[in-house]
């Protein structure tokens, strides 16, 4: 493929990445999360693809082909059926409102830009610039994880932040070994699941999925 | 090649099928002990050849000194942890908290939750490396929710998610110490490999190293209990089964402590100094913060594990400091810490199960009610804050010595201070619980599967304080100048 489309793909799937973790900041329903963070996935998949086909690595299609399986198909699929069965399908309780979480978000990627600087100029793969991208996705992760208050969203949280490290390492170096990435997917998968284990437990115990009942263990 | 470092996964993976399988709980209880046991005997061979300074290596392996005594550690934490849980748990199962099933399922998910650590300790890969500490924090969520109450679940949940975002940081690190061998070491499929990037470690970008150290100290101390993001350890500690306690504060802990040491040893060479100021400012923190929460301390294992953060910023403190003496200091007490905290975890699952109670305020008279328990707990309580003759006070002298011989006069003060104040708060709390008349509502625990490994935790903690065997002291220097060695 030619270096400018590539470079051209490249830079979509980053930046629609991004869109995704802050419209999912934005979404009040479960369904809509879960789709956000399916679609975000995607993204990661194909850019999977793109960089595979760009500097010749096959080991990234196998990557790509598992992010299709496992974040985009799988884990969203596995997490709607529990979300019916936990009732939870309406709304994602947030201890923030939404254009505050929006305002943090951008502060955030001012921060992911600043902390990364340093390190652009260190590295000189094609896919550099999506390191501060990359970053701002992590740490609006984060954010949700902190913010959010039912079971479910905190997990999808988690699950967005995995993603942004993902990107993180694609752009800093195409990718870990292929047994380190496929062990670390499979560790992705069992934390969804275990996270979901927990979720139905915590439901039934308290009747809620809501987090903040978590509260009681203190000194 | 012949199985060797395999088998060290092999056999507890085995175990917890067959435990599954077993008919009984108590069966399972003691297929448990023999996989411990096993374990003990198979990693002797490799550990004796790695301390005498030949490393093994071949595959997904790697096992060289610094591995041999952690593998140590967690196979004796295995074996006595897996003698209490017989006890303890055939006593929840007479009470009806638990059914056999849970016992057999306890047994499966405590044979992986060994093969996870073990498997910390013998992998080559950084990456794996990673992938092996996930597992941990996945297997031991199971054992800490194990009572499936609701304060247990809120602890289970507080420990996978912290622990999750903790090493989610932590990859980052591995991803950007990656990053940094690749104009050295270039599409190296083995780029990660522990060895070839100590061998590496002079020509790695400092600016990246500095980073990932950044990320890993973040992440795994996640999971190591450095303060401040220590919060998910007291919660998951008091409420997960005793014997458990005792396995995450004595061998889960230093698993992670482990996975930081590798990562300061290229980082030392990369960037001298840098990884050493963390380290200290980390462990400084978390020995303040945990002796102030031991003098506040009402519920036992909550104070017992705010004791486990305190050593692990006592040991973090040893390696930061670098030095040999000082780094020999932080390897024994390694060794001393996980000898002595599980005595005083099971003594303290002995009061919980006697009184039905964590609350230290409400236990009175053990000393009448439970001799041996009350004994036990005494000399426990004692050995940890570190008096002599036990090996604690070894471990901390050590490191003190370290430190004045460094010349850093204010670490070496601070250090006795909070240890002082980490002192008058332990022996308040569990002293003022001996003496009274005899509890009458209190049912006394007894059996020999839980005073046998109380007995010879003792005597290896008041052994290792009075006289150290020459093999272990040559073994551990030879660890401290190679890891010193560096700065």
């Amino acid at each position: 493929m030619d270096v400018v489309i590539s470079g051209n793909l490249i830079d979509l799937c980053v930046v629609a990445m991004l869109l995704l973790s802050m419209l999912a900041m934005t979404t009040t329903r479960i369904a809509q999360l879960l789709n956000a963070f399916a679609v975000q996935s995607l993204f990661l998949a194909f850019l999977a693809f793109v960089v595979a086909d760009s500097t010749g690595r096959s080991e990234l299609y196998v990557l790509g082909a598992i992010t299709l399986a496992v974040k985009v198909a799988g884990i969203p699929w596995a997490m709607k059926n529990t979300a019916v069965r936990l009732h939870a399908g309406r709304e994602v309780d947030s201890t923030m409102g939404i254009p505050g979480s929006l305002l943090i978000s951008a502060a955030l990627i001012i921060v992911a830009y600043l902390v990364t600087e340093p390190l652009m100029a260190t590295v000189d793969t094609i896919t550099r610039n999506c390191l501060a991208m990359s970053m701002s996705v992590i740490l609006i992760g984060l954010f949700m994880m902190v913010t959010r208050r039912k079971a479910m969203t905190e997990a999808v949280g988690l699950l967005m932040m995995e993603n942004g490290l993902f990107l993180g390492i694609m752009s800093i170096s195409y990718g870990m070994p292929l047994v380190v990435e496929i062990g670390i997917f499979f560790d992705v998968l069992m934390v969804a699941v275990i996270i979901g284990i927990f979720a139905l437990r915590i439901s039934r115990a308290f009747d809620t999925i809501d987090t903040s009942v978590l509260r009681r263990l203190k000194e | 090649m012949t199985l060797g470092v395999e088998l060290l996964i092999i056999i507890p993976v085995a175990a917890a099928l067959l435990s599954l399988a077993m008919p009984s709980g108590k069966t399972a209880a003691v297929v448990s002990v023999a996989c411990s046991a096993a374990v003990i005997l198979v990693s002797l061979p490799i550990c004796i050849k790695a301390l005498g300074g030949e490393a093994t290596e071949y595959g997904l392996w790697y096992v060289d000194r610094l591995s041999a005594v952690f593998i140590l550690v967690i196979g004796v934490v295995g074996l006595m942890s897996a003698m209490y849980s017989y006890g303890y748990l055939s006593r929840d199962v007479e009470e009806k908290e638990i059914s056999s099933k849970d016992e057999r399922q306890y047994h499966m998910m405590f044979n992986l939750f060994v093969a996870a650590m073990l498997s910390v300790c013998i992998v080559s890969s950084m990456g794996i490396l990673w992938i092996t500490i996930e597992i941990t924090t996945l297997v031991s969520a199971f054992l800490v929710g194990f009572y499936r109450r609701n304060s247990a679940l809120e602890a289970t949940w507080k420990y996978l998610m912290i622990c999750s975002v903790g090493i989610t940081l932590g990859l980052v690190g591995i991803t950007l110490m990656y990053a940094s061998s690749s104009h050295v070491l270039g599409d190296d499929p083995g780029a990660l490999n522990w060895p070839v990037l100590y061998e590496a470690a002079a020509g790695l970008d400092p600016t990246l190293i500095k980073m990932a150290f950044v990320f890993v100290i973040i992440g795994f101390g996640t999971k190591m209990g450095l303060v401040p993001m220590h919060t998910w350890l007291p919660d998951a500690h008091s409420q997960s089964p005793t014997p458990v306690s005792a396995m995450l504060s004595a061998a889960l802990l230093n698993c992670a402590l482990y996975a930081i040491l590798r990562f300061q040893m290229i980082a030392d060479v990369a960037v001298p100094g840098f990884a050493s100021m963390l380290m200290i400012g980390f462990g400084m923190l978390s020995l303040a913060a945990a002796a102030a929460f031991i003098l506040i301390s009402k519920d036992i294992k909550r104070m017992l594990a705010y004791s486990s953060i305190e050593h692990m910023g006592i040991i973090a403190i040893g390696f930061g400091i670098g030095t040999p003496l000082a780094v020999f200091g932080a390897l024994f007490h390694i060794i001393a810490h996980s000898m002595t905290k599980p005595l005083v975890f099971f003594s303290a699952g002995n009061v919980i199960q006697g009184y039905g109670t964590r609350d230290m305020d409400e236990v009175r008279g053990l000393r009448k009610t439970m001799p041996f328990t009350a004994f036990m707990l005494g000399a426990g309580t004692l050995a940890i804050v570190g008096l002599p003759p036990f090996s604690v006070f070894v471990g901390e002298i050590t490191i003190l010595s370290g430190a004045v011989s460094a010349g850093m006069y204010h670490v070496a003060a601070l250090t006795v201070v909070f240890i002082v104040l980490v002192f008058a708060g332990f022996t308040r709390n569990i002293f003022k619980m001996m003496p009274g008349d005899v509890a009458t509502g209190a049912k006394v625990p007894r059996g020999l599967s839980r005073s046998l490994p109380m007995a010879l935790l003792l005597v290896i903690t008041l052994l290792l304080g009075l006289f150290m065997p020459e093999g272990v002291s040559n073994a551990l220097w030879s660890i401290a100048d190679w890891f010193s060695g560096a700065v």
